[in-house]
């Protein structure tokens, strides 16, 4: 593949611009979490990106391994809160019979 | 040939994207986010990140949206006829007018990003086993980044506990009735 590394960073903004707007218009905690892994999604196409173009640069004796690590870890936390995130939905559910965002708002006023 | 399967996975990743954002069913929500998943892990197999696709297919694909899927028809969200009714004040029009905005500057930059970018010559291309070799892989975490990875494994027990305790039916002596 010879695509250019700017051609999956706009990948990476798009995904990343879709994410951000559906955490902010959706009223559903889980398509919120959701939205969520989409915008870590977007995170980790860019630490792909920079450390495939950093590999290429330096030729392929020494890859750059920062990235796919970083992306390896930023899996990891996206499980992590994928989990605690839906516990709390549950818990939520649980008391109040619904998954809206509006129905949780006592902070707001 | 590898450039064109690029193009039509970042085509159908953001359409993917997009009916994850816009689908008023939980379900679909989910179903779209799986083809964004997927398409997503073709990409870094594309781009030469082997192990990294096979993370993203059983991590993502294979425990983090099972875990929705299960939340989804554990709390009976997924019938058609619980599309929450707010959902459709999300095209007022100064949510309109901000995603506009938004995705007009996302858009400049991008064109001007590629407009500038040059494509990698053929011949310089990636290594047969891919960027990612497990065994270099291993060798950084276990060696430069072994704090990090020892922070993540706390994380990850301290979550097992907590999801645990959160999602534990509260038996409290207030709900069975009557205390001591």
């Amino acid at each position: 593949m010879t695509v250019p590394a700017e051609h999956m960073l706009v990948l990476a903004a798009i995904l990343f611009a879709i994410g951000a707007a559906g955490f902010f218009l959706r009223r559903n905690v889980i398509v919120v979490l959701m939205c969520i892994e989409l915008m870590l999604n977007a995170a980790n196409l860019s630490l792909l990106a920079a450390s495939r173009m950093h590999t290429l640069e330096a030729g392929v004796t020494a890859p750059s391994l920062e990235g796919p690590l970083f992306a390896i870890f930023v899996i990891v936390i996206a499980a992590v809160e994928a989990a605690v995130g839906l516990a709390l939905v549950i818990a939520l559910y649980r008391n109040r019979q619904s998954v809206n965002l509006e129905d949780v708002a006592e902070l707001k006023d | 040939m590898a450039n064109a399967l690029f193009y039509l996975m970042a085509l159908v990743t953001v359409a993917a994207a997009l009916g994850v954002v816009l689908s008023k069913s939980p379900m679909r929500c989910v179903l779209s986010l799986l083809a964004a998943f997927f398409c997503l892990a073709v990409i870094y197999l594309l781009a030469g990140f082997q192990f990294l696709a096979a993370a993203q297919i059983l991590v993502y694909a294979g425990a983090i949206l099972v875990l929705f899927l299960f939340v989804i028809m554990l709390l009976n969200l997924g019938a058609p006829g619980t599309a929450d009714r707010i959902d459709a004040r999300m095209f007022s029009r100064p949510n309109v007018v901000l995603v506009f905005l938004v995705g007009g500057a996302l858009l400049m930059a991008g064109a001007i990003a590629v407009r500038k970018s040059v494509p990698i010559p053929a011949g310089q291309d990636i290594p047969e086993h891919g960027i990612d070799s497990i065994s270099a892989l291993a060798g950084e975490m276990f060696g430069r980044y072994l704090l990090p990875f020892e922070a993540v494994s706390m994380l990850l027990l301290a979550t097992a506990v907590a999801v645990v305790v959160l999602a534990k039916r509260d038996r409290g002596p207030r709900n069975s009735g009557g205390g001591a």
